[in-house]
């Protein structure tokens, strides 16, 4: 009997033993969850061990490259507050919504959270605190609505693109940058610009990348922006919701088409069917083509090729009449957790970075962004940060409608027509309706 | 202590326990933030189970056995079984990864086998896999038969082949994209890059698949043709059989059990390549088919990770993931079943 009592409790323990790991999976871990994001830091531990306590609040920030500048804001905000803010920063190809998805699955959601716009916003929707009552909410127009006009995105940043250019090489081309507003200008610029190309240095005009697998995003998602948005007030909605019922205006996409094939033709054959985004930008950062189709995210990238030249953003005119401004608007926003142990903390955090002077300084100095504020007094000091500057202040700036479209529908759908376009498959005509078709079918689905 | 009061008493305990682990249960469920829920369950279990100890049955020791696998039983079920069904029950619903709100029976499966694009990914992926078993193979065993002969340093290319399934894929992809895309255009003047056309695209990750997998599977066949008896050997020289013959007519038949292990492994490897594709190509480049631009080299690990990531459908992901898992298990058991007959028993 005191055999079996023995064996009994041994066995009890072994079980015991056995099932504590899956017991405690049940209670909210944190510890283990972090494994696949890129910048983990020791903070992270601090944050776990913390979060019991509801002291510290935790964001979670989409945009690596400023990752340093914000832990560096947040240790100066908690000398001046005493509040801890533990970053924590995703980016660099992670899968930011599948991490988050992760985090909330195992309970160990973050109290500030990233999210990219419309088909994110319909993700998450029911996990965002209602923010239409802070005090920067009514300082920017750039802050995310949701259906019922309330305010529930932070933004943190503007983003700009257009067609950026190299003001030294279009100086001397005798080019004016200023100009560049229509079809016709730039028809004229490219040709100029490409009938001197071998005193300028140049390989090439502009520097395009259309490559499907890599550069949809540049593609279909940037320059078909142009199409949705271009010319129209900021929330004029007609191309974007046609875009949606599966159709396209084809008039304009036809005008978009010849603009694009122009683009594509000035540009560096290689680059634009098999280069990366690396290639693309190396080819206009050392000076050998006039233009490139990216935007004001350049600007930290530029040091690295020691590109001391000035240049700027202007419009990617693809209509007959005269089109002033580019597509600005907020890469993303920040959503504070509504069911977080301290939303009060949160709120006071965003409010800080947004309204207080060392909060606008970290944006616009530190992290080299835009603020969407109208109250920040800082004026950025990078070259295409000035740029996009002058054309918001000047209330010339269009709206990402892009980032309304289906998810996924440039790295599925239309990604690949540019590329076959800019290979020369296909035609104009052959292109609008491809488009329109590819559309179409991604809609119906 | 007599039999009736045992058995009532053990009955009591299992029931308890149970409850304990019931109520742990439920309250993990409606959200209690309580400790006490998984000491309760723990407790619970414990309970249940030194009560089915003490049960005086006359199926004692089965009863025994079952509980000493209990430890490994649950960790399967936890986290093989557990994941598999809930991935067979989400794909009928649609769940977003975060949450489903109806459940819509076999809707997503008719909608996958409704897409073009998942067609043609099925198909493609059947073609890259029957191509690169070949090549694979054909590398590794010509590369095995060197290894094993009697040249000189043959230690040396063993090491040197097996390399590069030392790297990572996603690494290897990228220095591969960067070779296709420069170094070629480079070295031949004027030509453009092997992954902007569709079926060199499909060359280009089957030349790096079976570069970087070819050593692995050799290492196999080194192993296997080790194996093949000496004596035979010798008694087949005595005879008078030249290399060719010795390698058809005794290599061969001997080794063919490493073949159905090799083709079973460069089957399912090439079936799930996802890493090569996704650095390289990332589906590119564009093909017209039937009048619609499609992405040519999207195999169908791309198609799933693109399906749950890129267009957020988690559930249709997932639907194409259980097929996938049918598929796959279809077809290796069928290879696995017909090689086995061709086997030789020693």
């Amino acid at each position: 009997m005191k055999k079996r009592l023995l064996a009994v409790l041994l066995s009890a323990v072994l079980t015991a033993v056995s099932l504590t790991g899956c017991a405690s999976s049940s209670t909210p871990s944190t510890a283990g969850s972090n494994s696949n994001n890129s910048s983990t830091t020791e903070n992270d531990k601090t944050g776990s061990d913390s979060k019991g306590t509801g002291k510290a609040i935790r964001l979670v920030n989409g945009k690596i490259e400023i990752d340093n500048q914000l832990k560096a804001f947040a240790a100066a905000y908690k000398e001046r507050t005493g509040q801890e803010v533990i970053i924590e920063s995703l980016g660099g190809g992670a899968d930011i919504n599948g991490t988050l998805k992760g985090y909330l699955a195992t309970n160990n959601m973050p109290d500030i959270f990233v999210f990219g716009g419309e088909g994110d916003y319909q993700t998450w929707k029911d996990y965002m605190a209602d923010l239409s009552s802070e005090a920067w909410a009514s300082q920017t127009d750039f802050g995310f609505k949701d259906s019922a006009g309330k305010t529930v995105g932070f933004p943190y940043a503007v983003e700009g693109y257009g067609i950026t250019y190299n003001a030294d090489i279009l100086k001397k081309a005798g080019v004016d940058p200023k100009s560049l507003i229509n079809y016709d200008a730039y028809k004229a610029a490219f040709e100029k610009i490409d009938s001197m190309k071998e005193e300028l240095g140049l390989t090439a005009v502009c520097s395009v990348a259309a490559e499907a697998g890599q550069m949809y995003w540049s593609t279909a998602n940037h320059i078909f922006g142009y199409y949705l948005s271009a010319g129209l007030k900021r929330d004029d909605k007609t191309y974007i919701d046609m875009l949606k019922e599966g159709k396209v205006d084809e008039q304009r996409l036809g005008q978009f088409a010849d603009f694009t094939k122009m683009l594509f033709s000035y540009s560096d054959q290689n680059v634009l069917i098999s280069g990366t985004y690396d290639d693309q930008l190396a080819l206009w950062a050392q000076g050998k083509a006039a233009f490139i189709t990216q935007g004001n995210w350049i600007d930290p990238s530029l040091p690295s090729y020691n590109a001391t030249f000035d240049c700027g953003i202007a419009p990617l005119a693809f209509t007959k009449e005269d089109m002033p401004g580019i597509l600005a608007d907020c890469p993303s926003w920040w959503a504070v957790y509504n069911d977080g142990k301290n939303i009060d903390a949160c709120k006071a955090f965003l409010n800080d970075l947004a309204t207080s002077a060392e909060g606008q300084k970290a944006l616009v100095k530190d992290c080299g962004m835009i603020s969407p504020y109208k109250t920040c007094k800082e004026i950025p000091e990078t070259p295409l940060a000035v740029s996009l500057k002058s054309y918001i202040d000047a209330g010339n700036t269009y709206a990402w409608q892009w980032a309304k479209m289906p998810e996924g529908i440039a790295s599925n759908a239309t990604g690949v027509v540019f590329e076959l376009y800019a290979k020369g498959d296909i035609d104009k005509d052959g292109f609008v309706k491809m488009l329109g078709q590819a559309i179409a079918d991604y809609v119906k689905k | 202590m007599n039999i009736q009061l045992k058995r009532t008493f053990s009955l009591i305990e299992i029931i308890l326990g149970l409850c304990a682990m019931a109520f742990a249960l439920y309250l993990d469920f409606t959200g209690s933030e309580s400790s006490y829920r998984g000491i309760l369950l723990v407790a619970g279990l414990i309970l249940a189970v030194a009560g089915l100890f003490i049960l005086p049955v006359k199926k004692h020791r089965a009863i025994v056995n079952i509980l000493f696998l209990l430890p490994v039983l649950l960790t399967f079920f936890f986290t093989v079984l557990n994941p598999f069904i809930q991935g067979i029950f989400l794909s009928m619903t649609d769940w977003n990864g975060i949450k489903f709100t109806k459940f819509t029976g076999i809707e997503n499966y008719i909608t996958m086998f409704r897409s073009g694009d998942y067609i043609y990914s099925f198909l493609i992926t059947f073609l890259f896999t029957i191509l690169n078993m070949i090549s694979v193979n054909i590398t590794a065993f010509v590369l095995a038969l060197l290894c094993t002969s009697k040249v000189r340093g043959k230690n040396f290319y063993r090491a040197s082949f097996f390399l590069p399934n030392l790297i990572g894929g996603i690494v290897l992809g990228y220095v591969w994209q960067f070779i296709f895309n420069k170094v070629f255009t480079a070295a031949i003047a004027g030509s453009q890059s092997m992954l902007t056309d569709p079926n060199l695209a499909l060359l280009a990750i089957l030349i790096v698949s079976t570069w970087q997998y070819a050593g692995y599977i050799m290492m196999i066949y080194v192993t296997g043709l080790q194996g093949v008896p000496r004596d035979i050997m010798e008694a087949s020289n005595v005879d008078g059989a030249n290399w060719w013959v010795t390698l058809r007519k005794i290599k061969i038949p001997m080794i063919a059990n490493t073949f159905t292990v090799c083709l079973f492994l460069t089957l399912v490897n090439s079936f799930k390549q996802f890493d090569l594709n996704f650095a390289i190509t990332n589906g590119a480049p564009s093909r017209i088919l039937q009048g619609k631009a499609i992405l040519s080299t999207e195999f169908m690990a791309l198609n799933i990770y693109k399906t749950a990531i890129a267009k957020n459908e988690y559930a249709l992901g997932q639907t194409k993931a259980v097929v996938f898992f049918i598929v796959l298990a279809v077809v290796s058991l069928t290879q696995v079943s017909i090689n086995k007959k061709k086997e030789v028993e020693l």
